[in-house]
This record gives structure tokens, sequence and C-alpha cells, in this order.
């Protein structure tokens, strides 16, 4: 016995204590250096305004990772988000259109998300249908009912209330100037990305800290086990698909409110972001692995990614050649570290 | 006395396949319990029964002599039935706390997970086990077989079981951690666990059980103290379903 459990400490200091914190750190410096390439390239990138560019643009897709990771870590994959972002974004547009208050539309477009997680996930456990499967159909099912109900065309003049969650900021300060013209002194932090934090810390928290996040991981690294040891296996994973569908409802009225206009067409192949994201930031398909934090430094690195290479002038199609390339080595980085 | 459990015409059919054919047998306090018989005799199947992983489809199992409905894991967990499965039924990603403590977790009164005082239990439960224990924060996947297996015993025995059902729990293992296994077998024994033991090995059945109780095609095809049996007499019942011809009088010759 001493023999053995030597053997195995030996192999554990071998490997690292902690495998999760170093790809995490990999993943950081990662993004620390790409930060200093286009630093380097152009000054202007390291600017207040461009900074907070990043964090508007990134919070999106950000928000949109935190729950596709929930759902990577049960083992399962969430294909739909893109969808339901654009039927939630409609939902609360026509609603609002039709003369119901900007928080109440808002809500409503959320528990339309929230919906079509429960869909994916009765699907998924009591009809038994493959994640893969079940929310490839909800992405079809969420898309065609957005344009069935809009005759595909946006909707527009929601009035200022309706954009204030895109464009509003916290700490804004502008300066009257004498010459009656005034000025922006700090441009404030976009409530986009203060959602995203508190999505972000919220989603952390329910992970590391509550029985539901216990679960969540038990499900994705032994689902048979966690169903013997009593866990409600079927529950935890609707949880995290009910999570993810409210978080791209939310992901959805962000970025309509940002565009003030309620577009039935936005957000196709934002699921592959999402993925992406969490995918860079450490988290396995094969489910039981995945972290918060890591998916954030992963939505950072496609954000700037993006934006320094719009500011460098790179086409977006090598924009997108160059991300697909991040994406394969993240995981063949990944691979390599956990091989023993 | 009254036995800890009963499964009284135990059925289980899927479909015109009847893994389990009105099996009866039962468990006293302190006893060991040796369940025996090919792959497919069903006894895997009627373990499994009891442990509320499946659903009989007929038959009664009794609990400390009243009649109990036992339709989950949980349910079986209520009844102090727990369980150490053959494929050690621990979540890898996690460490020894949360798998020890896995669908019972200790919570705050903010209804947090009580992370500090679930690793200081499992300190004071492994360091009873197997005081070589260390690497208790590390993913279970990071340690050895007898290591994984002392911690699924650790999860039954923690929640005070009155009844184990240990399913081939030496088969992963070396023969120091087999020894082990063995004698903390016999130390619960004597605390006045009930143990149904599956095994394949002679060896440890005839060193640890009080009684076997030998399937063959979904019946019961013998109940016997283990001093009554050979090993001979045990692997013609698991081959045949039926004790050598010569059994009855070597039998009444060594009993006289």
């Amino acid at each position: 016995m001493s023999v053995a459990s030597s053997e195995v400490h030996a192999a554990a200091n071998a490997s690292g204590p902690n495998a999760e914190t170093l790809h995490k750190l990999s993943a950081l410096l990662t993004l620390a250096l790409l930060i200093a390439i286009f630093a380097f390239g152009n000054a202007a990138f390291l600017s207040v305004n461009n900074g907070l560019t990043v964090l508007l643009q990134t919070s999106v897709i950000g928000i949109l990772g935190i729950g596709m990771t929930m759902v990577i870590i049960t083992g399962g994959i969430d294909l739909s988000v893109g969808s339901v972002l654009a039927l939630s974004g409609t939902v609360t547009g026509m609603l609002v259109k039709a003369g119901m208050p900007v928080p109440a539309g808002m809500a409503a477009g959320i528990a339309v998300g929230a919906l079509c997680g429960l869909a994916n996930g009765l699907v998924i456990t009591k009809m038994r249908i493959t994640s893969f499967v079940a929310t490839l159909g909800m992405m079809l099912i969420a898309r065609g009912t957005a344009l069935q109900l809009t005759g595909a065309a946006p909707i527009s003049q929601l009035g200022e209330a309706f954009g204030r969650l895109g464009n509003g900021a916290l700490f804004r300060m502008v300066e009257k100037q004498p010459n009656g013209l005034s000025k922006v002194i700090f441009p404030g932090i976009p409530y986009p990305a203060i959602v995203l934090l508190i999505v972000a810390v919220a989603a952390a928290y329910l992970l590391h800290r509550r029985a539901l996040g216990r679960h969540i991981y038990a499900t994705g690294s032994n689902e048979e086990a966690s169903r013997l040891s009593g866990v409600n296996v079927d529950r935890t994973k609707i949880a995290a698909y009910v999570l993810s569908g409210a978080l791209a409802g939310l992901a959805g009225n962000i970025l309509m409110s940002r565009l003030v206009t309620a577009q039935p067409n936005e957000g196709v192949m934002y699921e592959l972001d999402a993925i992406a994201s969490a995918v860079i930031g450490g988290a396995s398909l094969m489910g039981g692995v995945g972290t918060i934090s890591g998916t954030m430094i992963g939505a950072f690195i496609i954000g700037v990614l993006r934006n320094g290479l719009n500011m460098a002038g790179v086409s977006a199609f090598i924009q997108q050649i160059i991300i697909g390339f991040v994406v394969i080595l993240a995981v063949f980085v990944d691979q390599l570290r956990s091989r023993r | 006395m009254t036995p800890l459990v009963e499964m009284i015409d135990i059925e289980k059919h899927f479909g015109g396949i009847h893994a389990v054919n009105g099996v009866s047998l039962d468990l006293y306090p302190g006893e060991v319990v040796g369940v025996l018989g090919h792959n497919g005799a069903g006894k895997s199947c009627l373990m499994r029964i009891l442990s509320g992983a499946m659903r009989p489809s007929a038959g009664e199992i009794r609990v400390g002599g009243k009649t109990a409905e036992i339709n989950s894991p949980h349910d079986a967990r209520d009844f102090g039935i727990e369980t150490i499965y053959q494929t050690l039924a621990l979540a890898d990603h996690l460490d020894a706390p949360a798998n020890l403590f896995l669908g019972r977790e200790l919570r705050t009164r903010w209804g947090n997970l009580d992370d500090k005082r679930m690793m200081e239990e499992t300190r004071r439960v492994l360091a009873r086990l197997n005081p070589n224990f260390r690497n208790l924060g590390d993913a279970v996947s990071r340690l050895s077989g007898g290591q994984r297996q002392v911690i699924a015993i650790a999860r039954a025995i923690y929640f005070n079981a009155k009844v184990l059902i240990m399913d081939e729990p030496t088969a992963a293992l070396g023969p120091a951690e087999t020894a082990m296994v063995g004698k903390l077998i016999k130390q619960l024994r004597q605390e006045g666990v009930g143990i149904f033991l599956i095994s394949h090995d002679m060896h440890d059945v005839f060193d640890l059980c009080d009684r076997v109780v030998v399937m063959n095609r979904g019946h019961n095809v013998g109940a016997y103290r283990i001093d009554e049996v050979s090993k001979d007499d045990v692997l013609s019942l698991i081959i045949k379903g039926a004790l050598p011809d010569d059994w009855t009088t070597r039998n009444r010759e060594r009993l006289q």
C-alpha cells in the first residue's frame, strides 16, 4: 500500500499538482502576449477607448460562453445559443414595440431563452436524444421562429430606453465646455461589461460553492457514478441547459439593445465563438472539466484577436482562419499537457 | 433475531429473459454472505435491485422486518443500504471529499458547500481505513486502485451503513490492497454490519464469508454455511447448478 501511494505521489508531482491552474496560466500568458503584440503594432490599441470597445464586443460572447461552459462541463453541447439569442432579442423587440415597458419586455425575452433551454434539457434527458442533435434542432427551430415572427425584417425605432442596456455606461464623465460643446473625460464602463462581470461571478459561485455546481461537474465526470450516488442527473443537466438558454436570452437583449434594433438574423455562428471560448479556456468536450475564469480568458483572447486584427486592417476572412488555428492549437497544447 | 434484509421471491425479466427467477435470501447483523455465480447468473442483477439501481419485476424486500419500497439508490441509502460497485462509482475529476459526499454534500447555514468540513470528515474517516492516505485534494483519477477502493468503502461506512453490498471489491487490487480490504470487511462485520460479497475469488470467499448463496441461470441453487461446503462443492454449484453427487454422504461423515 505504501509503495503504491508513494508512486502516485511521484506521478502527481511530476505532472504538477494542479493542471487546471497551469492551463489557465498559459492561456493568460497568450492573452498578454497578444495584447503586447497588438500594442506594439498600433499605439491606439492600448487606449482607454479601445479597451472599452473590446470589453463591449467581448461581453456578448462572454455571456454565451459562460452558459456554454456549464453545459460542456456536464458533458453536453449547446448549438442553439446563437439562434436563441436572436429569438429572445426579437421577442423583446416585438413586445417593446407593442408598448410593453422595456424591463418587462427584456425579462420576457430572457424567459423565452430559458424556455428554449428547458426544451433542450427535456429533449436530452427524457427523450434521450444526444445534446448535439437536440440543440441542433433547437438551433433551427429558434432561428426559424425568429424569422417567421418578424417576416425576416428588423424591428427598429424601439426608443431610447431600449438602447440603454447596450449603449449606456457607468461612471461616464462629461464636462460642459464654455463653447457649449461637451467633452467626454471618461467614457464610463459599458453596462454590458458590468453585466458580464456579474454573470461571471454568479456562475463561478454556482459552480464552486453550490451543490448544483458540484453535481454539474460530477455528471460530466461520470454520469453513471453520479446517478448511483443519488445525484439527480436529469435535473442537473436540465438546469445547465436552462441557464445556457437564459444567458443566451440575456446576451440577445444586450446585443439588440446595442443596435437599438431587433434583428432576427443576428447571432449566426455565435455558438461556435462561445464553444471556442470555453475550449480555449480549458473546458473539455468530454465533460467534467472547465472553469468560468478560463472561459473568460478564452472569450477575451477571441475578442482581443478580432479587435487587434481589425485595427491592423486584416480582413474578416483571414480573422476566421486565424481563430480557427488558435482553437486547434489551444486544444493541442492542452492535450500535450494532460498526456502523461 | 430479525434479519437486516430479506429479499423474498424476487423476479426480474427483461422481455422474455428471466435474469432473476424467484430468488429469496436474507442477511443478519454481523454476517458476510457471499453471493456467487457465473457472469450472467443474475447475482449482480439481484444486488442492483437491492441497491435501488434496478426495480424488480416482482417480489418483496424487507428491511428490519418491514416491507421496504426501494425505487432509487437514494431510497436504498435511506434504509442504510450502501453499495460499492465493481466499477468504483467515482467521479474521476473530483477529489476524495467531493466523491465521498457526492449526492449528500454538507452545507453551511447559507446552503453553500461546506468544503472545509467535508475535507475534515474525509480525513477522519480515511485515517481509520488507511493512515497513509495523503492526496485528499487530488482528483481521484490520479489515485491508485487501492486508494480509490478505500474512498468507495469510506463513502459507505461514513454514512453508517447497516447493509453493505460489495461487488468484486478486490478485483482491481494488488495483494497488499486485497489484504487491507479483507481486514476492513472483518472489522465491519465485528461492528455488526451485514455484508453481501460478490466475488469470484474462492480464497476471499472462504476467508471472509459466513454463508454462501450460489446462483445459476437466475435461480438460487444453494445456500450453505461456509463450513458445510468445500471449494469443490461451491465450484460445482456455480458450474453445474448442483452439488457433487457424493456431497450428502461425504458431508454426513464429516458432520458426525
